[in-house]
């Protein structure tokens, strides 16, 4: 029996068979992270990092009870995984989220990456949270490490559902309240929006030293429409119909739509914002390489 | 413009379906969502005006078909000049041959003219000889003017026995001009008789294909014929043969003229004769002694005129002894012949005397010299007379059974097999006639009274020729084998009926006899084109024979063995071996309408020719010929084309439409 690729585990189209959230979010990282660990590139482990006084409130089951056995004091070990990441997964759910042309929709495959990200967030036991929303908040699971945070946000993940327009602006302006302490904010999105106003509102939380990572999630029919005929558009946001011809699907879109990505891209960069580009047909351990490259760099 | 079938055009109120599915169901489509528009310009809106165009076509389509569909179903038609019809044209030269042409020279004139008409004709013009008397016959087939064959088409026509008609003349000319798809330049060469003419003038149409030059020969002219000569064609007492003669003259002064009667070449009498002015005369030969056989007679006028053919008359005529018929009764009742014998042997005409003989002698006799054998009452045959009686009939003989008492004791017609059962009441006979030739004489049992019938049944394929009052038969005809039986539902005594006591019996008996013994069916003469009979059915294998006036065997081996009849084409004298019979001599006569010279009037065949294609030479105050079109071919062509293309744009226009979806 021929051995299947790791990218097996990732395929989103073949994950749109699975039902089970948790389910889709283990089989994702756990193909990803046996991949990591025969590559050189990335060590992938509960990589010990220091020992901390016990205080009153911490978990008994961290105490390094060797150490007490010979020094009678209670210590915490602690690994490079948890040190104090807070991440936090903001899930656009708008109404041009449900678009697909495959199997796949942007939303589902959006669900698919927070769900994997929670999942290996989780196994480096980082606090996570998440935020979904559209024109408003829609979900908020506070950041935390505590038992059953893992299945809290995979329900949350679950039960998000879309809504109508987007704003940017909104999920942010509650995620600067909401912060104690500086972390990761992973935003998906489709980002069909005037790229100043995505990069204007996740601007403020790079000031205050968070990194953010902005992944774009774009169906490949959005990239290039394949019309062979006059067609009525509808936009799912603003339900505005227009009719387009394919001479324009072929040539001037793709133009438009490149500039917009490239766009973009270069004032997230200028912002300090890690941009990625995600199709809805590509395996989604791309995504996950970039949230590790990231989380790497912010430890 | 109009139609053959306006009713179809109903069918145009389907084209209301797609004007509902087009306009009605207006052009609706679903649209398609997608993320985001904002990358996306109003200005490319026109763009669908194309393809509401592409569906416009696809209704407009729908409607042509079917428009075009109900159009074709009501037959369209266009009206257009004859003329504009473009065929190819061919010059047809048809000569009459008729008898009458025989008059004078006005063959040798009609053959002339034919030659006259050739060389008018340029030499790219193809030609046909056809010739025409009661039918028409092609002599040549379409070639160029100076073929041979043309010519000697012309040449060698001879004038025959048979009468013109120009209705057939038309209709022959109509099928070459069907069949060959070619305008016809009929050249009528004849001698234009007036008896020539059809009953209806609508015959003479010869359709707007063809253009009609007629070409009178000769005029019409004075003629005196032999028009029929009355004498029986079978004798049994020479002493007794009367001959008539009627004589008539057409377009002639008051004349005397000799009347001459041959017989096999001998001048046996001759009378002179005053005909009167355009009119008839009779002449009467009495006590002519006719020898023995068959023989040859001619009644002839002297001198002869310009058409000595018709100055004489054809006849044959036989003398042979008297045929015997068997009368078979049971035992000691011959008593029962007396009324049939009575009536049998009155009629000098049938040749027939009667022999009465018990049921039980029959094993002694020879059925082979007997005209024909009756059955009166029989009861049970034994086996042997039946199938001696079965024989007989079967290689070709008659009987004739009548039913009695005796025979519905057994509930069967003996030899026939036909049941039978008795009917008490007592009844007469059904009135109205059936019109079979045996029964000849209207009216044949009119008053008679049955007193004991018997109700017998007919099988499948056997005539009844007479019936009861009450339906069930009276005379029944049946076939068995080459020969055939009359049942007749009574007896032919006094016994059960009284038929005998009336005058009819006696008509009533010789016709039955005479069909029986067959010696009914030749007269002394018949007219040219008169179909003989060969033989009675085609199970007969034996050879029939025809020898013509020319002394030559006219059928053809399969002929002889097959034929049922043969039509005699010329006068003369017919030798004719029927299949199983005895030899005959018949004698064949031209038509005597032939022999009237008159000719038509100039104006009738001047509106015999303007039937046709009279363009090239119109008539002033004459319509041109309007010919209908029909164009529904046209219009179910362009249906199949719309259906076509309509297929193709709706396939193309379906698979975007899933695309697009």
């Amino acid at each position: 029996m021929p051995a299947l690729a790791p990218n097996r585990f990732v395929d989103p189209a073949v994950l749109a068979e699975i039902s089970n959230l948790d389910l889709i979010a283990r089989t994702v990282v756990d193909g990803f992270v046996a991949g990591l660990h025969r590559s050189p590139d990335f060590g992938f482990s509960q990589e010990f990092a220091e020992y901390r006084a016990y205080t009153p409130g911490d978990d008994l089951r961290h105490v390094d009870w060797n150490v007490f056995a010979r020094t009678e004091k209670a210590y915490l070990k602690r690994f490079r995984g948890e040190t104090n990441a807070q991440i936090i997964f903001l899930l656009d759910a708008s109404a041009s989220m449900n678009f697909a042309s495959g199997p796949v929709s942007k939303f589902t495959y959006a669900k698919y990456l927070a769900s994997a990200l929670i999942y290996l967030a989780h196994l480096q036991r980082d606090a996570t949270g998440f935020v979904s929303f559209h024109d408003e908040v829609d979900a908020f699971v506070p950041p935390s490490t505590r038992q059953g945070q893992l299945m809290r946000l995979l329900h949350a993940v679950d039960g998000a559902e879309t809504g109508e327009r987007t704003d940017f602006a909104r999920p942010f302006v509650h995620l600067q309240n909401l912060r104690r302490r500086r972390g990761l904010t992973i935003l998906i999105s489709d980002f069909l929006a005037p790229v100043d106003k995505v990069v204007s509102a996740a601007e403020p939380l790079r000031f205050n030293g968070e990194e953010v990572i902005l992944f774009h999630v774009l169906d490949r029919e959005e990239l290039r429409p394949g019309l062979n005929d006059p067609v009525l558009l509808l936009d799912m946001e603003t339900n505005e119909a227009l009719e387009v011809s394919p001479d324009y699907a072929r040539t001037e879109y793709p133009a438009k739509i490149a500039q917009h990505l490239d766009e973009l891209r270069t004032e997230s960069q200028k912002a300090g914002l890690d941009y990625f580009l995600l199709r809805t047909d590509q395996p989604l351990d791309a995504g996950l390489r970039e949230y590790l490259t990231v989380r790497q760099r912010r430890i | 413009m109009g139609f053959f079938s306006p009713w179809f055009l109903a069918g145009i109120v389907a084209v209301g379906l797609p004007l509902w599915l087009h306009l009605l169901r207006q052009f609706q489509r679903t649209p398609r969502p997608f993320s985001s528009l904002m990358f996306f310009e109003r200005r490319v809106q026109s763009s669908t005006r194309h393809l509401r165009l592409r569906y416009l076509v696809l209704l407009a389509l729908r409607l042509a078909l079917l428009a075009l569909l109900a159009l074709a179903f009501a037959n369209p038609f266009v009206n257009q000049s004859a003329n504009s019809v473009q065929r190819r044209a061919l010059t047809v030269i048809a000569l009459d041959r008729s008898f009458s042409m025989r008059f004078g020279q006005r063959m040798a004139e009609a053959k002339a003219q034919g030659r006259r008409v050739l060389n008018s004709l340029t030499g790219q013009t193809r030609v046909q000889v056809v010739a025409f008397d009661s039918h028409l016959d092609v002599l040549t087939q379409p070639q160029s003017k100076g073929a041979a064959a043309v010519q000697s088409a012309i040449d060698s026509l001879q004038p025959g026995d048979d009468v013109s008609s120009f209705g057939e003349l038309s209709r022959g000319l109509r099928v070459i001009a069907d069949t060959s798809n070619m305008h016809l330049d009929a050249h009528v060469i004849t001698d234009a008789q007036k008896s020539s003419m059809p009953a209806s003038f609508a015959d003479l149409d010869v359709g707007p294909h063809i253009s009609l030059a007629i070409e009178p020969i000769g005029s019409t002219a004075a003629n005196w014929a032999l028009e029929g000569v009355n004498i029986p064609s079978h004798v049994y007492d020479s002493a007794n043969v009367r001959v008539t003669a009627v004589i008539a003259g057409w377009n002639t002064a008051q004349v005397t003229r000799k009347a001459v009667l041959e017989l096999d070449g001998r001048t046996i009498v001759s009378k002179d004769v005053t005909i009167t002015a355009g009119g008839r005369a009779q002449v009467e030969f009495d006590g002519l002694s006719i020898p023995h056989g068959p023989h040859r007679g001619h009644v002839s006028l002297e001198p002869h005129d310009e058409l000595p053919q018709d100055d004489a008359f054809a006849f044959s005529i036989e003398r042979s002894d008297p045929r015997c018929v068997l009368f078979l009764h049971a035992g000691g009742r011959a008593n029962e012949a007396f009324y049939y014998k009575s009536a049998l042997e009155a009629s000098s005409t049938t040749g027939l005397t009667v022999q009465p003989l018990p049921l039980e002698q029959i094993n002694g006799q020879d059925l082979n010299k007997f005209a024909f054998v009756v059955l009166n009452n029989p009861g049970t045959l034994d086996d042997g007379a039946a199938n001696r009686i079965r024989d007989y009939i079967t290689k070709g003989g008659a009987a004739l059974i009548a039913v009695g008492p005796n025979t519905i004791r057994e509930h069967v017609v003996p030899i026939a097999g036909n049941s039978v059962s008795a009917v008490a009441q007592r009844q007469g006979a059904d009135s109205s006639g059936s019109g079979a030739p045996v029964l000849a004489t209207p009216g044949q049992f009119a008053n008679v009274e049955f007193l004991q019938t018997a109700r017998l049944t007919a099988r499948p394929g056997e005539p009844v020729l007479a019936r009861f009052a009450d339906g069930s038969p009276l005379l029944l005809e049946k076939r068995v084998g080459e020969g055939r039986i009359l049942i007749f539902a009574s007896t032919l005594d006094n016994s059960t009926n009284d038929f005998p006591l009336h005058a009819s019996f006696l008509p009533f008996v010789a016709q039955t006899a005479a069909y029986l013994a067959a010696t009914q069916s030749d007269p002394s003469s018949v007219v040219v084109g008169t179909p003989v009979e060969l033989r009675k059915t085609n199970t007969q294998n034996t050879a029939a024979d025809v020898i013509g006036p020319d002394g030559r065997h006219l059928l053809s081996l399969s002929d002889a063995s097959r034929a049922m009849s043969y039509n005699v084409e010329r006068e003369g004298f017919y030798d004719v071996q029927r299949a199983g019979r005895q030899r005959v001599l018949i004698a064949v006569h031209a038509d005597r309408r032939e022999s009237d010279l008159t000719q038509v009037p100039v104006d009738t065949l001047k509106i015999w020719r303007n039937t046709g294609d009279s363009s090239a030479d119109p008539v002033p105050g004459t319509k041109q010929q309007i010919v209908p079109r029909s164009l529904w071919r046209y219009f179910l062509t362009l249906a199949f084309l719309a259906a076509l293309v309509e297929s193709v744009f709706g396939m193309r226009y379906l698979a975007r439409e899933r695309q697009t979806r």
